[in-house]
């Protein structure tokens, strides 16, 4: 893959097509760089643009690197934080998933009264600020008991995840037309198996997409968990926040940094594979 | 074999009556099109038969069951859609199948079944391929292959060859007749496209604004069409009003016109007259009698047939013939009628 992207970038692009890829995988790969760096730093004190002492000249007063000797520890409370991220990411994603479907239905086949002005209502959960509906949302959650609790805080990443899939899905079933659905029916397919054997199957490049969004967004909501977690339930983004809250990055919190881009990176790879493999990567024959 | 009738039937969306009352009759066996332009109704009329819409009043009838309230699922229809509908994540194999797998046939029939019907239309070697990998006619051949295998009472197609070209498109018409004889099969298509109605129909229902203009034989519904509407829709070029002077005599713009007589259409109304324009015999000299005066004033020329536009005057009228020979414009020229070919339509 790399050798393929080297001849392909020396053999046929301009100099200027070149540079601008350059800056973007500067952007992209730019902010993963001090953060490695320091992870495996001894010491790095302001203002050396490099750690004064690496790790390996230390060996002898540290088995592994100081990060991650910490990170790995059970102090670090990092495997728990991970549990608790992925677990309420995936329930985020299922419970979506099962709201927006059904949603992107209607929306993408129906015409109703309103419906545009619902279009428009559906991304207000983005403008209004993250603080504002968690302050809201505490005061309510604690009156009824979810403040603290895992229900609280899958309820409130709904509230920022439900209107990107609603769209994405909505996208994905105007690509599908109700052709393939009416001609399961008419040769003689009852409603599960047309949703099983032809719905679902068309949508699922869509909906791996949606998926793999919603978990990501989830798994990187800090403000509702914090609010709503009340510390009871810690997830990576708030450990995340402990750590950096006094103003520094240290070398533990770098580390603990590039574990939360963990379940993001694997999820990706396992996606790409999947769709890539999907025979009908190949486009919708008409 | 099915006979398929509907009776009286009628479809509201809301406010807008799509299709107002339509009876019609379809003898088992029988390929049927139903023709109009886009939004007449057509469409609508053929998802009702097939189950996709139900009628907001009157019945349909398979063999003089009511079936109007009956599932699609348990209609046992067979429907091609215009764009095939094949399932993109499914082989050849698995589409042709789908039918028998979701009746939970039993898996040694359907590999016979499939065997069977892979070999009719002829794509054994092609099974394992996804319709991404096939040309148009052969994903048409596929859509009606995975439609004849579940043995449907009733065929319906949507616009069955609007989107072949016209190598392909002679091809498929005489596979479609082909097959539909060999199954004994009731088929009814719709199509916007008058040429592909004559051309595989045995019947044709001309479907206007939602009412059924006419249902005749393909040559009846192009010499003798019931209305102007239908005339016009049939392609008529040459139409032009006329007093009638007797049961056989027209006078129009262009000079008298012998015609065959038509009941109701007798001396002193006033009608309009239909020429057909392959009807008309093109003369370079004056013939001994009748005969309309004019000169050739365009020529458009096809390859096998030319086209002639004629000033005679008051109108202008169009002669189609064989490219045999070709007559300059310019030309001064006689039209000669035969009167059994001149149709009368009311006004």
């Amino acid at each position: 893959m790399a050798r393929k992207f080297n001849i392909a970038l020396s053999s046929r692009l301009s100099p200027f097509q070149k540079f601008y890829l350059l800056i973007i995988a500067g952007f992209i790969l730019g902010p993963f760089i001090p953060l490695i760096i320091q992870s495996f730093a001894f010491r790095w004190a302001w203002p050396d643009l490099l750690p004064g002492t690496w790790w390996l000249e230390q060996r002898d007063r540290a088995m592994v690197p100081l990060a991650w000797d910490y990170v790995l520890s059970p102090y670090s409370r990092v495997w728990e934080a991970t549990v608790n991220t992925v677990l309420i990411g995936s329930i985020v994603t299922v419970i979506c998933l099962a709201i927006c479907l059904p949603a992107a239905r209607v929306l993408a086949r129906e015409k109703f009264r309103g419906k545009s002005a619902f279009e428009f209502f559906l991304s207000l959960p983005l403008i209004v600020p993250e603080a504002a509906i968690g302050i809201a949302l505490l005061m309510m959650f604690i009156r009824l008991g979810l403040a603290g609790s895992y229900v609280g805080i899958i309820i409130a990443h709904l509230i920022p995840t439900i209107p990107y899939m609603v769209r994405m899905l909505t996208a994905v079933y105007q690509g599908l037309g109700r052709d393939f659905e009416e001609q399961a029916m008419i040769l003689g397919a009852s409603r599960w198996q047309v949703l099983r054997l032809v719905t679902l199957p068309m949508l699922l490049p869509g909906v791996v997409a949606g998926a793999l969004f919603t978990f990501l967004v989830s798994t990187n909501i800090f403000l509702l968990t914090f609010f709503l977690g009340q510390g009871q339930i810690v997830t990576l983004p708030t450990l995340l926040f402990s750590k950096i809250a006094g103003g520094t990055l240290d070398a533990s919190a770098a580390g603990i940094t590039l574990i939360v881009t963990l379940p993001g990176i694997i999820l990706l790879i396992i996606s790409e594979r999947f769709i890539k493999e999907e025979a009908f990567g190949k486009g919708f024959g008409n | 074999m099915t006979k398929v009738q509907l009776n009286a039937v009628r479809k509201q969306f809301g406010g807008f009556v799509a299709i107002e009352n339509i009876d019609l009759e379809i003898a088992s066996g029988e390929l049927v099109a139903l023709l109009g332009p886009s939004g007449c109704g057509k469409t609508t009329t053929l998802r009702m038969i097939a189950g996709l819409e139900r009628p907001s009043g009157g019945a349909i009838l398979f063999d003089d069951q009511d079936v109007s309230e009956q599932p699609v699922q348990d209609r046992n229809v067979g429907m091609v859609f215009q764009r095939y509908a094949l399932f993109p994540h499914m082989t050849v194999e698995k589409n042709v199948a789908f039918g028998l797998s979701v009746r939970g046939t039993p898996r040694a029939e359907i590999a016979d079944r499939l065997e069977e019907m892979l070999d009719v239309v002829q794509l054994g070697q092609f099974r394992h391929r996804f319709p991404a990998q096939l040309s148009g006619g052969q994903m048409q051949r596929v859509a009606i292959a995975r439609t004849l295998i579940t043995k449907p009472s009733v065929l319906m197609m949507d616009e069955p060859l609007a989107n072949l070209d016209t190598k392909l498109r002679g091809e498929m018409r005489r596979f479609i007749r082909d097959l539909q004889q060999r199954f004994g099969i009731t088929t009814i298509f719709v199509t916007h496209d008058q040429v592909e109605a004559m051309e595989l129909a045995d019947r044709v229902a001309v479907i206007f604004d939602g009412h059924l203009a006419q249902y005749d034989a393909p040559d009846r519904l192009y010499r003798q069409p019931a209305n102007l509407d239908v005339a016009d829709f049939m392609g008529a070029t040459n139409i032009v009003p006329a007093a009638m002077k007797a049961d056989d005599l027209a006078e129009t713009g262009v000079g008298a016109i012998r015609v065959a007589p038509r009941p109701g259409f007798g001396a002193g109304e006033n009608v309009q007259v239909m020429l057909r324009s392959e009807a008309i015999d093109l003369m370079i000299t004056q013939p001994t009698q009748g005969g309309v005066p004019g000169k050739v004033v365009a020529r458009d020329f096809f390859g096998a047939s030319v086209n002639y536009t004629v000033d005679c005057g008051a109108h202008r009228i169009t002669v189609t013939e064989q490219a045999r020979r070709l007559v300059e414009v310019d030309t001064p020229v006689w039209l000669d009628i035969d009167p059994d070919r001149v149709w009368l339509l009311a006004s």
